[in-house]
């Protein structure tokens, strides 16, 4: 007889079962709910949390992103403060020819909140010199048709151009006009647009208002980023900061594998450049990563660890369940062996009877983990807005639901092997 | 013509504390196709002992038992499980029906541990036997809504629903009324002229008195073997 043949009345055996004892099952069954329920909801939360962190390191410029700022001397140069001369331009070639692993030198010259004015119109918002380098740094770009980013030649000539973010267009301009080539007021001086960044939720120039997402959906968070306006660097060290001391710079290494040696060379460089002082700082966004990861592993060790105690205790309550079952069965056991059932047959059938209780077990406990991660969705949305909200990944499903029968084959083993042991005249004689 | 059983010197030593008690102790005993015996003794004569063996659920301490044939006295626990399924039924007293299976389902439960099991040539099987025993109309009913005698009549079609060489009935009257006594043992009666062997266990004269041949048993021996 083929298995298939033999398992079919088995699980039909173990439906009925379940369905003639429902309150015990139920309890029988709860540990393999909270187990399966707990570690779908883990493994759902926790994936939703490297998503958050992915997007926000990607915000940060990712992994192969190396910040250079200005940082006042340590203690024992501090007597040196007047041979300092912090970040510059100088700093930028520099690099550019002693660190080829470094990709792109993005230079950077915060001049703060400014207002711009078209006509009527005016924002406030974020003015910042840059260079060419600052889009593969940032990863930002201009989308096709809406002109370009400001160029070497812009940086080298001085020139009077601005780069403004999509929520800046919208502020300055009425829908549906080409910002390209106008020119706006900053600080009462002309500045020619010449593109418009890519908008960072959606494409084109208005800020889809989360359309389709409830409030505190993911990107929505983003959306700052775009605010700002961009002008060449040299323009606005000389024409609003009138120094030559850079805010900071953005460096890309081109192989994240060698972002430490890429590090390594940037400080040394840096430190020959400006003469032994060290008026600046290294930061890479690994360090944030490593935190990331660490607190990601501490919540998959405890949360795994509540759902592997829960199947755990589960697999025990099912086990408790089928030896209370047997005793209660054991002339039915007798009956089935004097009729003609092998050990092999018992066995299969009080085994498959342990794997539907689970299975149903593992059903419930993904729909109670949809209730779990439905609340958690949320609680995170009103407290952290940035959060995107977890999905359930029917992959994750699949493996709870697969845990749950693993384990109530497990548990089961042992009553089915006392089951199918059982002598048939002892069972039958059996009150 | 060979025997559908022949057994000689059967032997079984159970081991209690220290002491070894003989449940049969030397039996030689042969039954033919078609008969209608009663094995006739107290508690402690041997003969649940005989027919647990006899009904392949239980193995002799020593002897030969041949089955159509075939040497069993020490077949190995699955090919046991094989001839309970495939030549041998059991009635007992207690009924002992599946409270949670319909009448239909019960009665074909030896067939569904067969090799060529089949669902719906189960359930047909099972209707026709229960139709045999009288109790075609009852197939959806659960045993628990049956009375005793409805219940030992399903408990006889299952024993022959598999259409066995011979069928052991240890007490089968022991939980049923005067009417039902009757009917039972009649209908047990009955299914010799289709070529079963029926084998009563029972230490109640007047049940044994039924059947054609009486084997009596007595501190694991046969003590009286007599055809009427």
């Amino acid at each position: 007889m083929r298995i298939v043949d033999r398992l079919r009345p088995a699980v039909i055996n173990g439906l009925r079962e379940l369905r003639a004892n429902k309150v015990r099952s139920l309890l029988s069954m709860s540990g393999i709910i909270l187990g399966v329920a707990s570690l779908v909801a883990m493994v759902t939360v926790v994936q939703g949390m490297v998503g958050n962190f992915r997007q926000f390191v990607d915000a940060m410029g990712g992994i192969e992103k190396i910040t250079v700022t200005r940082e006042p001397l340590p203690r024992e140069q501090e007597h040196l403060a007047e041979l300092s001369e912090g970040l510059t331009m100088r700093d930028v070639t520099r690099i550019r020819t002693t660190v080829p692993l470094i990709a792109n030198i993005s230079p950077e010259a915060r001049v703060g909140f400014e207002k711009l004015a078209n006509d009527d119109r005016e924002t406030l918002t974020y003015v910042t010199g840059v260079a060419a380098d600052y889009l593969p740094v940032a990863k930002r770009w201009v989308d096709p048709g809406h002109g370009r980013f400001i160029s070497d030649l812009d940086v080298h000539n001085m020139t009077d151009v601005v780069v403004l973010g999509a929520a800046v267009v919208a502020d300055l301009f009425p829908p549906n006009e080409d910002p390209v080539g106008r020119v706006i007021k900053l600080r009462g001086r002309a500045y020619t647009v010449v593109g418009v960044l890519n908008n960072i939720e959606g494409s084109g120039f208005q800020i889809s208002s989360a359309r389709g997402r409830g409030p505190g959906g993911s990107g929505s968070s983003w959306r700052y980023r775009n605010y700002g306006a961009y002008i060449p660097v040299t323009t606005a060290l000389t024409k609003f900061l009138g120094s030559d001391r850079l805010s900071g710079l953005g460096l890309r290494v081109g192989n994240p594998q060698q972002l430490q040696d890429a590090v390594d060379q940037t400080e040394r460089a840096l430190l020959q450049s400006h003469k032994g002082l060290r008026d600046f700082g290294i930061t890479t966004n690994e360090q944030t990563l490593e935190d990331f990861r660490r607190t990601e592993s501490a919540f998959k060790l405890s949360l795994g660890g509540v759902a592997g105690i829960s199947l755990f205790v589960g697999g025990i309550g099912i086990m408790n369940v089928m030896l209370a079952s047997i005793n209660e069965r054991i002339r039915e056991i007798g009956v089935r062996k004097a009729v003609g059932a092998r050990g092999s047959d018992l066995f299969l059938q009080f085994l498959a009877e342990a794997a539907v209780v689970s299975f149903v077990g593992g059903v419930l406990g993904l729909v109670v983990s949809l209730g779990i991660v439905t609340l958690m969705n949320l609680v995170l949305a009103a407290a952290v807005p940035t959060s995107a909200a977890s999905m359930l990944d029917p992959q994750i499903m699949a493996m709870g639901l697969g845990f749950s029968v693993v384990i109530g084959l497990v548990a089961g083993v042992y009553p089915a092997m006392r089951a199918a042991r059982l002598d048939p005249i002892e069972a039958l004689r059996h009150e | 013509m060979a025997s559908l059983i022949s057994i000689r010197g059967l032997r079984k030593t159970y081991r209690m504390g220290d002491e070894d008690v003989h449940a049969l102790d030397g039996v030689d005993l042969d039954f033919e196709k078609g008969e209608f015996v009663a094995i006739l003794g107290p508690s402690g004569s041997g003969k649940s002992t005989l027919m647990h063996i006899l009904g392949f659920m239980d193995r002799p301490s020593a002897g030969s038992i041949l089955f159509e044939g075939h040497e069993v006295a020490a077949l190995d626990p699955d090919r046991r499980a094989w001839y309970r399924s495939n030549r041998v039924g059991f009635v007992f007293q207690a009924f002992n029906l599946l409270p949670r299976l319909t009448v239909l389902e019960n009665v074909a439960l030896p067939l569904i541990y067969r090799e060529d099991s089949d669902p719906a040539r189960n359930a047909e099987a099972a209707r026709a036997a229960l139709e045999r025993v009288g109790m075609g109309h009852r197939l959806d009913h659960r045993p628990g809504q049956l009375s005793g005698g409805e219940r030992q009549r399903v408990a006889v079609a299952r024993a022959i629903v598999g259409r066995p060489a011979i069928i052991f009935a240890d007490e089968p009257t022991g939980n049923l009324d005067v009417r039902n006594v009757d009917r039972v043992l009649d209908l047990l009666g009955s299914l010799i002229s289709e070529g079963i062997t029926v084998v009563l266990v029972t230490h109640d004269l007047s049940v044994a008195e039924r059947a054609h041949r009486v084997i009596a048993m007595r501190a694991g021996r046969v003590q009286e073997d007599r055809r009427r």
